[in-house]
């Protein structure tokens, strides 16, 4: 269909992009500016999975891709912001444990690690050198949105760092073969996810963690020592 | 009885130069024409020989050695006459030759013994020379820190040397291949851990600033240019020619080199003190030559011959550079420091005007050293860049990878460089003094300029002509040809300055401007510690500084303040985890041991008793 | 020395020298239009260089012979470095122009001579710029140089000259990575010419200041000088990012036509690079001294990214 050098070309800047805008969300202290990179990234997953299946003609591809651009781009960044605007808090500077700038150096890193991971543990596996390498960024955004999870102290940008390490397994899903047992994984994620934020809702979603373990103390269901 | 002294010293100084002139031009003959020269000068016993054998590597080292010494020497003919006592200075001109000789006699020898034996002259020589000024404590805990860590490197250079003996049968140095993969490995790192303390690699360092800054300073310029580069010699010689490298070797070279280059340069930013900012810059040197000789070890074993030999040379020609550009340094800067009085740059200031020539030596030396082209610092760091660059030609993605992490932080060392040396050149000369004793400072007599005015001739020399020279020892690498650049330079530097003469425009002098205050005093200007500050501030997880601030309050609603205590201390890592407590180990175990000798004469019998006993069980047992 | 190495100085430094003012009105102008206003006329460089070398030196009674020459070894490193970056065409091979290492550190000295006469005259302010121009130097610099280490991979060559010739000869799509590359290059471009949001270099106070703060004690032709100097390596890097990624029109060798061809359409692509970072730094504001090297480590991940890309497909 699409000659492969200009695909290879085209996947390769989206990529990069992804690539991107997951080091800008470690970055950033702004919280709109967060939700906004969130849905430029769901947006570039998107397209991805509209190249893929110009490419392959797979139906599953389609689904996927419009449901990453109405859920992920669309809905929840709009939820977010409406949630944002209830709260008084508009911006988060505290970092624990790492800096940014020692977070972006360590995913640096981390891609490299991973890389000689994969080829070691399963070298034959991945003749295709585009899968390493969607194995590569794949695991790569998981592992750069638990960075986000540890070294923020609130819990709203905690959340966006879990959408962001689902959007890798998203990302790691489009390229593989074997589809349903992809969704289902998709699915138990997503139902976390609304447990998490329904539980986060409830309490209060402006806290940091120990006011969350504060307000379960008064509630009885956490013992404070 | 003083001029007698002085006259019999200069005798002694000019006797040395004439010898180091004849020394350098044979080295200098030997390393053109490619002709090996050979002398047995006694032989021990047969096995122990002190010969000398200069193929083109000793050569090239024989000539460093003696290029930088003689300008060493001219410096001290003034350098020694101030300061200490009569007998110090005796001392000082007896011990110098010595040290000298056994530098060239290291390089040069054929047999380990003969190595080695020069080897532990050139180490305790060099003591006796850093403890010159021995009355202050700082020299004292100095000198016996050197000591301690000389010893150290020697102790694993005779584990090295002895188990190339081992295999080969003899003590000549030449290529064996006799040694077991195992044995081969543990004499590597044996020599790399024994070469790399005496030469300052991360974390065998500590001993080097505390060393380099208690020396007087010509004995500085000689350590740090010259001293240093013998270890590089001897891994050259070791590592390369006798055993044959492996890749992991490379590796390893590489993985110290960038450390020490990287750290060197981040603890040079903090100080304060001349010549410890100067040595930890030697530290940093240290590490480009390492990097550069692992880096022709991975590219000789991955077959890419131009970057091997890029690197290869490069290396070698950082160590002639570093040579002749750190003795400059250190040489002015002991003019500097014997002119104001003090070591701390925080004191010093406007030094440009009381003292025009050395500060135009510093700055050729400062330029050199930050790699600024066309001086000789920029053509050898430029050779590495090209090695590093060559790697796109390697075909394992891996090693590729570990290529560009290590450019990226040789360009990050190499920017720190320039930074520190803007900030030393800046805050020592330029402005207003900052102290009364800088501003009584005066300009040093003719034989302390003309010293270092040799060697930053030869900067100039060798970093315009360098790929002229390249060429002219026979290696046809891709090195850019900085002539051109240079005359090109010169060329529009004049045009636009003939230009402004040209138009006759008016010059007058005025005061600085400074926001509408009337008079501007030296404490307006810029301080050291300020102008690192940003950059501590961003590494400040290397640096660890620890800003403690203790307050005691009366009342519980914390208003009424007791006591408050602040402290600002530096966390020095490798002391405190690494060094320390190795030495409390020993001290403990010392300290056990000599508990057990003070015993009476029953014990010690007993001992012997016991002692006889076992040995008559065991030897019945084996034998 | 032959005769097209010289044509191609000559015509390539004259042009720099000309064009270089033009281009900062032009981003000034940009600039002014985004905020509202009219703005100064596109000439107004010229127009302020030419009073500049009118006027009268004034030296600090506490500067030495570093600020007296420190302008020229300024504008002779960056008019040696223009000679780097073909832009008129590109000349026939010589061994001692065109490499990228070489043309990086020119830059760099210019930039220490720049930072010792800002520590010349004794002023805080001076001392202060030099210290911050110092520390973001340092930071870019791995950026930098894993920037140009991507370009180097991808175009298998260190030489300047043989990489626009490269990208000349080959088309843009044999080389897909090299798209990869511009957001590092221009992120350089933005910190080495001293814009909104690494420094800003239209005012003079304390908070923003870091190039101003260096040549805040020149006067005179010596400040027209630095301006020209400043002008110049703006426009050298704008060279190098549009070389590098659109060189259509330059010529390859020294004919009148072939050359004009390569005036304009660089002078065209160069004006809407202008264009680009004058609504750039419109849009951003100044970025907290100690958040830089947040900012900065992007565009290094980004680079390092583009290069690992390179090295394993």
């Amino acid at each position: 269909m699409i000659d492969t050098i200009i695909f290879n070309d085209i996947i390769h800047g989206l990529f990069v992009l992804i690539l991107g805008t997951a080091a800008l969300i470690i970055n950033q202290r702004s919280l709109t500016s967060l939700f906004n990179i969130y849905a430029a990234q769901s947006l570039i997953l998107a397209v991805m999975a509209i190249v893929l299946f110009i490419e392959y003609g797979t139906l599953n591809l389609l689904f996927i891709a419009i449901l990453t651009l109405a859920v992920k781009t669309i809905f929840i960044p709009l939820f977010l912001h409406k949630v944002l605007k209830r709260i008084s808090v508009k911006r988060d500077l505290q970092f624990m444990f790492l800096s940014p700038a020692s977070s972006i150096l360590i995913s640096a890193i981390l891609i490299f690690v991973v890389y000689l991971f994969f080829t070691n543990i399963a070298g034959d596996l991945f003749a295709d050198r585009l899968i390493l390498l969607v194995g590569v960024i794949g695991i790569a955004l998981a592992l750069m949105g638990m960075m986000v999870i540890f070294s923020r102290k609130r819990v709203i940008t905690k959340t966006v760092g879990y959408l962001t390490m689902e959007n890798g397994v998203l990302l790691f899903s489009l390229f593989m073969a074997e589809m349903p047992f992809i969704i289902e994984i998709l699915i138990v994620l997503d139902l976390l996810m609304i447990i998490v934020l329904s539980a986060v809702l409830a309490f209060g979603i402006d806290s940091g963690m120990e006011e969350f373990h504060k307000k379960l103390n008064r509630l009885g269901i956490w013992i404070e020592d | 009885m003083r001029t007698t002294g002085k006259t019999s010293r200069r005798i002694a100084l000019f006797i040395m130069l004439s010898g180091l002139a004849c020394i350098t031009t044979t080295a200098l003959i030997c390393f053109f024409s490619g002709t090996d020269c050979n002398l047995l000068l006694y032989a021990l016993t047969p096995e122990l020989l002190f010969n000398i054998h200069l193929d083109r590597l000793a050569a090239f080292f024989t000539a460093l050695i003696g290029l930088v010494a003689f300008c060493c020497v001219i410096y001290s003919l003034n350098y020694i006459e101030h300061g200490g006592s009569e007998k110090g200075r005796h001392i000082l001109t007896a011990l110098l030759p010595l040290f000298i000789l056994s530098m060239i006699m290291v390089v040069a020898s054929d047999n380990m013994f003969g190595f080695l034996f020069f080897w532990e002259i050139m180490s305790i020589s060099s003591f006796f020379l850093v403890m010159y000024n021995r009355e202050k404590v700082e020299t004292q805990k100095a000198g016996i820190f050197y000591f301690v860590m000389t010893q150290f490197s020697t102790l694993f250079l005779f584990i090295a040397f002895l188990l190339i003996y081992r295999y080969t049968g003899t003590f000549d140095i030449g290529y064996t291949e006799a040694l077991p993969q195992v044995v081969k490995s543990f004499a590597f790192m044996a020599l790399v851990i024994g070469f790399g303390t005496k030469a300052g690699l991360i974390p065998f360092h500590k001993w080097l600033p505390y060393a380099h800054s208690a020396a007087p300073s010509n004995i500085s310029a000689l350590m740090s240019g010259v001293m240093l580069k013998v270890a590089i010699y001897g891994l050259c010689r070791f590592a390369f020619d006798v055993l044959q490298p492996e890749l992991w070797w490379g590796f390893v070279l590489l993985a110290f080199g960038t450390v020490s280059a990287v750290l060197g340069v981040i603890y040079a930013l903090k100080e304060h003190d001349l010549k410890k900012l100067l040595a930890y810059h030697s530290i940093e040197n240290i590490g480009i030559i390492v990097i550069g000789l692992g880096l022709y070890v991975i590219f000789n074993h991955y077959g890419l011959q131009t970057a091997a030999n890029l690197s290869m040379v490069g290396a070698l020609f950082h160590t002639l550079n570093h040579a002749v550009f750190k003795s400059l340094l250190f040489m002015t800067a002991g003019s500097v420091v014997q002119a104001t009085g003090t070591r701390n740059i925080e004191e010093m200031g406007g030094l440009v005007k009381k003292m025009p020539v050395t500060a135009i030596l510093f700055l050729i030396g400062s330029c050199a050293i930050s790699a600024l082209p066309p001086l000789n610092g920029f053509a050898s760091e430029i050779m590495i860049f090209q090695a590093y660059l060559g790697s796109f030609e390697l075909n394992n993605p891996v090693v590729e990878i570990v290529m560009v992490i290590g450019l990226a932080a040789f360009a990050l060392m190499s920017a720190l460089a320039a930074a520190c040396f803007v900030k030393a050149f800046g805050i020592v000369f330029l402005a207003k003094p900052r102290s009364r004793e800088a501003g009584k400072a005066t300009e040093v007599s003719l034989g302390m300029l003309a010293g270092p005015a040799i060697l930053a001739l030869t900067c100039v020399v060798l970093g315009v002509f360098s790929f002229q020279i390249i060429k002219g020892i026979g290696f046809d690498l891709p090195v850019p040809n900085m002539l051109p650049v240079s005359i090109l330079l010169l060329l529009i530097i004049l045009v636009f300055a003939g230009l402004l003469k040209l138009f006759h425009v008016p010059v007058r002098t005025g005061e600085t401007w400074g926001c509408g205050i009337q008079k501007q005093t030296p404490v307006m200007e810029y301080t050291a510690t300020g102008f690192s500050e940003p950059i501590v501030t961003i590494f400040r997880l290397i640096f660890r500084t620890k800003k403690s601030n203790d307050k005691e309050y009366f009342d519980s609603a914390e208003s009424i303040t007791k006591r408050t205590e602040a402290k600002i201390t530096t966390f020095k890592f490798f002391e405190e985890r690494i060094y320390m407590p190795l030495a409390n180990f020993f001290m403990k175990l010392a300290a056990f041991i000599s508990q057990k000798h003070n015993k009476d004469v029953e014990t010690f019998i007993l001992y012997a008793f016991v002692t006889i006993v076992l040995l008559l069980v065991t030897a019945g047992l084996w034998l | 020395m032959n005769w097209n190495m010289i044509l191609y100085t000559v015509l390539n430094t004259a042009f720099v020298l000309l064009f270089a003012p033009l281009l900062v009105s032009l981003i000034k102008k940009v600039k002014a239009m985004c905020q509202g206003r009219r703005g100064t006329p596109l000439l107004q460089t010229y127009f302020q260089l030419f009073k500049l070398f009118k006027k009268e030196i004034i030296y600090s009674d506490n500067s030495s012979f570093i600020m007296r020459i420190s302008p020229y070894l300024n504008i002779a490193f960056l008019l040696v470095a223009s000679i780097f970056i073909p832009i008129v065409f590109i000349p026939a091979q010589e061994s001692g122009f065109g490499n990228i290492i070489l043309f990086l550190y020119l830059m760099v000295c210019a930039r220490f001579f720049m930072a010792l006469s800002g520590l010349d005259a004794g002023s805080t302010f001076g001392g202060m710029g030099s210290s911050r121009e110092m520390t973001i130097a340092s930071i870019i610099e791995p950026t930098t140089l894993m920037a140009c280490a991507a370009i180097a991979f991808i175009l298998k060559t260190t030489n300047i000259p043989e990489m626009f010739g490269t990208v000349l000869d080959g088309s843009i799509l044999q080389y897909p990575t090299l798209f990869l590359v511009p957001s590092s290059l221009f992120i350089i471009l933005i910190v080495e010419t001293a814009r909104v949001p690494v420094d800003n270099p239209e005012t003079h106070l304390e908070l923003t200041m870091v190039h101003e703060a260096m040549i805040l004690e020149q006067s005179g032709p010596k400040l027209a000088l630095m301006e020209l100097s400043y002008g110049i390596k703006q426009l050298i890097l704008m060279a190098l990012l549009i070389n590098i990624l659109f060189p259509w029109g330059m010529a390859t060798d020294a004919t009148a036509a072939g050359i004009l061809i390569s005036i304009a359409s660089f002078i065209v692509k160069a004006l809407i690079l202008a264009v680009v970072m004058g609504v750039f730094e419109s849009f951003f504001a100044k970025i907290r001294f100690f958040r830089l090297p947040d900012f900065f480590m992007i565009a290094f991940f980004l680079s390092f990214a583009t290069i690992v890309f390179e090295l394993l497909s």
